[in-house]
């Protein structure tokens, strides 16, 4: 059949490009070491199948930084997602409110992360909420990777807010529909594709800045990981954090992308036609 | 001079005293949209507003509806303004899109206005079930809009509109985006429909014979400005079926709204 052989074809395709990646890395590993004769090639570009078995036997330990880390992110992506989706519906409500904000929201977006994390970590110190004590790293983490989700899902929310054609609006006028009326059955279910391309784009960030905070100055966690096997020369730990992370910002990313299809499943039918699947 | 309520009869639903809409233009130019339509329709008539694009037809309509105020003269619908109209939830709108809401299946978008406008739940069920129906959608009921044909699409959009039973049926050339046959069958649809719930119905459209087809009268709007030029009472029996669109009288009443039209 023509569709299984696409459907097939579609799932090759990543297959063959991991399998083209792993290949080229052996290969690349293998002129560094044994032709170029590099005395750093170890830590320039270690054999996959090093790392691998480096993963695999600090598995334990590996995933446990992992936890830390994407635990932290998770927190800031959910507090940061729900802020910025909070702050685009206020800004469509009052449009002042929009004028006033904007300038600020685009400004906060040109500093560097890498500036402005230094300075959270400074400021934070640790919490005592009742018996638990809250370290300033976990509460710094929390901060940034919101921070940085904040932004996309509030701006992508409100072009979504603003999208909203005029037919439907006057719809729901012609019903002598009420404001939280209008949001709740138009407005807000118009808007959840735009709220889930801001959330694609703001895990993986969410996860780099936890990752960011976890290398300055935290005590645990992939980052840390990162900058602590660097300095001792532990490079297959390197680099076998190094593809944690990755799996990390792929695995924010598709979780998004997973509940994008379940919530949405009208949305994906209509892409699937599109592209002539 | 008499006053506008004394010159409503008891049939008239909407009643329209020289509306006219003026736009401001660019540069402060104003552009006259629409000039003093003064016009009845009765109750349980269908009515077409017909005309080429610039005549004001669906300006007309959504002064009517209440989407827009017009800058002069006065709507009655049922003696009242026709906000108080809309905001008693007189109206059932079909839009030229269908404009239904993609997250939504078939029975969510007509439950739409039955949520919206406090309909008791437990009534719901009935009333879709008998919308789905009235538009021959039975087993579509749980398909996505995207699913739908452009004809279907506008079916589900007139079970919406009727959903809530309003006193009003309001068309904003529901059938010109729709491919020839499709759209004949849905005049048949239309008119059975109506046959069957003897709504008030304004059709807004720029095709001659559809509105010779459905209505029993036509409005001939002419542009520049918007102003209404002829009324054409359509006098062909009911009820209508497809062979009357071959009959010499119904290419007579097609002629004589075509020669109905100023400076066009």
């Amino acid at each position: 059949m023509k569709t299984g052989s696409l459907l097939s074809n579609e799932k090759l395709i990543p297959c063959v490009w991991t399998i083209g990646l792993a290949v080229l890395w052996e290969g690349v590993a293998f002129i560094l070491a044994e032709i170029v004769q590099d005395q750093m090639a170890g830590m320039r570009l270690p054999y996959l199948h090093d790392i691998l078995i480096t993963l695999f036997q600090n598995a334990g330990f590996l995933a446990g930084a992992s936890a830390t880390t994407l635990s932290r992110a998770i927190l800031g992506f959910a507090a940061g997602a729900a802020a910025g989706f909070l702050l685009a519906i206020a800004m469509s409500l009052y449009s002042r409110l929009e004028k006033a904000l904007y300038p600020y929201l685009l400004l906060s977006q040109m500093i560097p992360i890498l500036g402005l994390a230094p300075v959270v970590v400074s400021i934070v110190r640790k919490a005592q909420i009742g018996p638990y004590t809250i370290a300033a790293s976990d509460i710094t983490r929390v901060i940034i990777a919101g921070y940085i989700t904040f932004f996309p899902v509030a701006t992508n929310m409100l072009s979504g807010l603003k999208s909203v054609d005029r037919d439907k609006r006057n719809l729901m006028y012609s019903y002598a529909a009420g404001k939280p009326t209008v949001y709740a059955k138009l407005m807000i279910p118009f808007c959840v594709p735009y709220l889930f391309t801001g959330m694609k784009i703001a895990a993986p960030l969410a996860i780099t800045a936890s990752i960011l905070v976890d290398s300055l100055g935290a005590a645990e966690g992939i980052g840390y990981n990162l900058t602590y096997a660097l300095y001792t020369g532990a490079y297959p730990v390197f680099w076998a954090s190094v593809l944690c992370s990755a799996a990390l910002g792929i695995a924010g990313y598709s979780v998004a992308a997973f509940f994008e299809r379940i919530c949405l499943p009208w949305k994906t039918a209509v892409q699937k036609k599109e592209a002539g699947v | 001079m008499n006053s506008i309520t004394e010159r409503i009869s008891s049939k008239d639903e909407i009643v329209m005293d020289k509306v006219g809409m003026t736009y401001q233009a660019d540069g402060g130019k104003s552009v006259a949209a629409l000039s003093e339509v003064s016009f009845s329709i009765h109750k349980g008539e269908f009515i077409s507003l017909l005309g080429p694009s610039g005549c004001g037809k669906t300006t007309l309509l959504r002064i009517i509806a209440d989407l827009i105020k017009p800058t002069t003269g006065k709507v009655l619908v049922a003696g009242d303004t026709p906000e108080s109209a809309r905001k008693s939830r007189k109206y059932g709108i079909v839009f030229q899109n269908s404009v239904l809401y993609d997250w939504r299946s078939v029975r969510a978008n007509i439950q739409l206005p039955l949520e919206v406008m406090r309909v008791p739940k437990p009534e719901w069920k009935e009333r879709i079930d008998s919308m789905l129906e009235l538009v021959g959608l039975s087993d579509f009921g749980s398909h996505y809009p995207h699913q739908l044909s452009g004809g279907m699409q506008q079916r589900v959009s007139i079970a919406r509109a009727l959903a809530i039973n309003p006193e009003i049926l309001l068309m904003d050339e529901p059938f010109s985006a729709l491919d020839e046959f499709t759209r004949e069958k849905l005049h048949e649809d239309l008119l059975r429909i109506w046959r069957r719930t003897n709504k008030t119905i304004v059709f807004v459209t720029h095709n001659i014979a559809e509105s010779a087809y459905l209505s029993d009268r036509v409005c001939v709007l002419s542009p520049h400005p918007g102003r209404l030029s002829a009324v054409v009472d359509v006098d062909l029996p009911r009820p209508r079926t497809a062979e009357l669109r071959h009959k010499p009288e119904f290419h007579a009443l097609v002629a004589k709204i075509r020669n109905s039209f100023e400076g066009v």
